[in-house]
């Protein structure tokens, strides 16, 4: 077989559509065949990056035998073939750490990894497609799965947050469809590559309208301010695995779209300044409302989307270093914020409430877990031997070198709030006064092996950041190179 | 009547038409309370949507975009061929529409059953 991009999609959802059948030949076949899908596609991510790497130019595939700017194609370049390579590896990761888990019994197991394995052909779809329709058809699969997921637990209130979800989420698509209507009235084509090569006969007016669709509707996934409802929500409500899922894979695809819109669409200078203070105000305000929630994972929620401002911000500063930096943000948050899901979860669910009160001295009861909530913790507000230190600093030395001082001071300000909510999680972990009334679940051999890995790839990118510094050098220049971007998907077949 | 005065009359009716179906929708999900009238309201937008789409690929006179010995022959006389793009993404769209209905109706299902009431703006277990 050879190896492509389309098994990044075909796999997933074939998994996920043949899963109902496997289930009736053997019951543990549901927990078995994700992971080695996943496990396989971990495999296809490192042989396309070599192949990548090694040739310098993106691998496109043309589906259906039609040629670029009539059929529908996939672009695995530096830039894509990064974030879905951390997309394959957080699922895989995410996958071990729900084999066996809890709460998921024989029949919910099998509804919920057919909408695991949806949502990671839909995230990963937005990655790779280089068709604006089918962009728009893979963020509704993604969405489509979120919600479900959100509303997992009967229990729960999660059927009210994943409708606060699904009615953001479904005003924002049409948004976005009429978004890609106009443009399509104006360009005549649904090729990325081929709509950026037209742009400039679009008149300025006509721009503009479109953006504004296009950033209503892709800022919900990405967690953009005030877009953002949904995801405290959303995060405490839904399960713990699906918690990472969402930080690691579907803001990813947010973000990911927001970022191939604003940068190889569009060529509207003003948008970069947009991005900075849509971000500057995502950031301020998630971060003091973070400050204040007593709920874990509220806060978690609330702390991920300050991140995804802080990314935001980075990629309106616009130049090669802060797109490396924005780059370095994504993955960082990616790994820290599900390794603090995975073990932030452990610890709401051995004490009696939700609530960061009730974690009072937990850590002293689980010490690993403790330890590894608190390399999480620190490392998310940037503590020099963790890895978001190094993202941090990039971003800041980026600010700096375009002279952007009040930026600098606001983000070293938000820190100090971020240091302030997290260091009181670790201080109630560990020097508050134990509860002895909880029954004790100790996590399965999965979770352990999973955080695990999260926290030694935390600090190994902290102390060797080389390792990974090199992809996203590469990741970043690809996506600010434009003009490659589409003389190499239209040149296809040519 | 004069053709040219006809042609605009249709084409305002259909984009107003298309307008208004998504402002009405709009109108529904912002205002309504009922659960079941925001998920309808939602189809509405939805419906503005795929008629603005079909609009805009409409061409008056045109035939359908099929290969086939007829089409080919209309388009060798000078006729016309309808856009196929935008109807291939309405029945893409209106395909992604009854799934999203269809999970917005099951959550206000479960919904009703957890709260005893269909009702938004009693349904408040969730706070900012």
């Amino acid at each position: 077989m050879v190896i492509s991009p389309v098994h990044y999609i075909a796999l997933p959802l074939l998994a996920a559509f043949l899963m109902p059948l496997l289930a009736k030949v053997n019951r543990e076949l549901v927990r078995i065949i994700p992971g080695v899908v996943l496990t396989y596609l971990l495999f296809v991510s490192v042989v396309l990056m070599q192949r990548v790497t090694e040739t310098g130019q993106p691998i496109i595939e043309t589906l259906a035998g039609w040629q670029a700017p009539w059929g529908i194609n996939l672009v695995f370049s530096q830039f894509t073939g990064f974030l879905v390579s951390l997309m394959v590896f957080m699922a895989t990761l995410i996958w071990i750490f729900s084999y066996r888990f809890k709460k998921v019994d024989n029949e919910p197991a099998l509804k919920y990894y057919i909408l695991f394995m949806m949502l990671v052909t839909g995230s990963v779809g937005v990655v790779l497609t280089g068709d604006i329709f089918n962009m728009f058809v893979f963020m509704e699969i993604t969405a489509i799965a979120s919600y479900s997921l959100t509303s997992f637990y009967r229990d729960r209130d999660g059927a009210e947050a994943g409708f606060k979800y699904l009615l953001i989420g479904s005003l924002a698509s049409t948004f976005m469809l009429l978004a890609i209507l106009l443009l399509y009235t104006q360009v005549g084509t649904l090729n990325m590559a081929m709509i950026a090569e037209r742009m400039h006969t679009v008149p300025v007016g006509m721009k503009v309208t479109i953006l504004i669709l296009f950033l209503t509707g892709l800022g919900i996934e990405a967690e953009m301010f005030p877009l953002n409802g949904w995801a405290p929500d959303a995060y405490s409500q839904a399960p713990s695995p699906v918690g990472a899922t969402f930080a690691a894979l579907v803001v990813k695809a947010g973000v990911y779209s927001l970022i191939r819109v604003i940068f190889t669409l569009f060529d509207i200078q003003g948008a970069y300044q947009y991005l900075i203070i849509m971000g500057i105000i995502t950031l301020i305000i998630a971060e003091f409302a973070a400050m204040k929630q007593t709920n874990l994972k509220r806060m978690l929620a609330y702390s991920s989307i300050g991140q995804m401002g802080f990314v935001l911000i980075a990629f309106g500063i616009g130049t090669k270093e802060a797109v490396f930096g924005a780059l370095f943000l994504m993955f960082n948050h990616a790994i820290i914020k599900s390794l603090l899901f995975m073990s932030g979860s452990f610890f709401v669910y051995n004490s009696t409430s939700k609530d960061i009160k009730g974690l009072s001295g937990i850590g002293k009861k689980f010490p690993y877990m403790g330890f590894l909530f608190s390399i999480g913790a620190f490392a998310i507000v940037g503590l020099p031997p963790f890895s978001g230190f190094w993202s941090k600093l990039y971003i800041l030395i980026a600010a700096a070198d375009e002279s952007m001082l009040a930026l600098v001071a606001i983000i070293l300000l938000v820190s100090i709030v971020e240091i302030v909510y997290y260091f009181r999680v670790v201080a109630k972990l560990y020097f508050g006064k134990p509860t002895d009334k909880e029954v004790v679940h100790k996590p399965t051999f999965g979770g352990y092996f999973s955080m695990t890995v999260l926290a030694v790839v935390i600090l190994l990118v902290g102390f060797y950041p080389d390792i990974i510094t090199g992809f996203i050098h590469r990741a970043a220049d690809t996506l600010l190179d434009k003009g490659a971007y589409i003389s190499n998907v239209l040149s296809v077949g040519h | 009547m004069d053709p040219i005065l006809y042609n605009k009359i249709i084409s305002v009716g259909v984009y107003g038409s298309a307008i208004g179906l998504i402002l009405i929708g709009l109108y529904a999900v912002l205002v309504k309370k009922h659960l079941t009238k925001i998920v309808i309201g939602l189809s509405i937008i939805d419906a503005g949507v795929h008629l603005l789409f079909i609009a805009v690929g409409f061409i008056k006179g045109g035939t359908a975009p099929i290969f086939s010995e007829k089409g080919i022959e209309l388009v060798n006389q000078g006729t016309a061929m309808v856009d196929p793009v935008p109807q291939a993404l309405v029945l893409t769209a209106i395909v992604i529409g009854f799934g999203v209905t269809a999970v917005a109706l099951s959550l206000v299902i479960r919904l009703y059953r957890h709260h005893h009431t269909a009702r938004i703006d009693h349904i408040k277990s969730l706070k900012w």
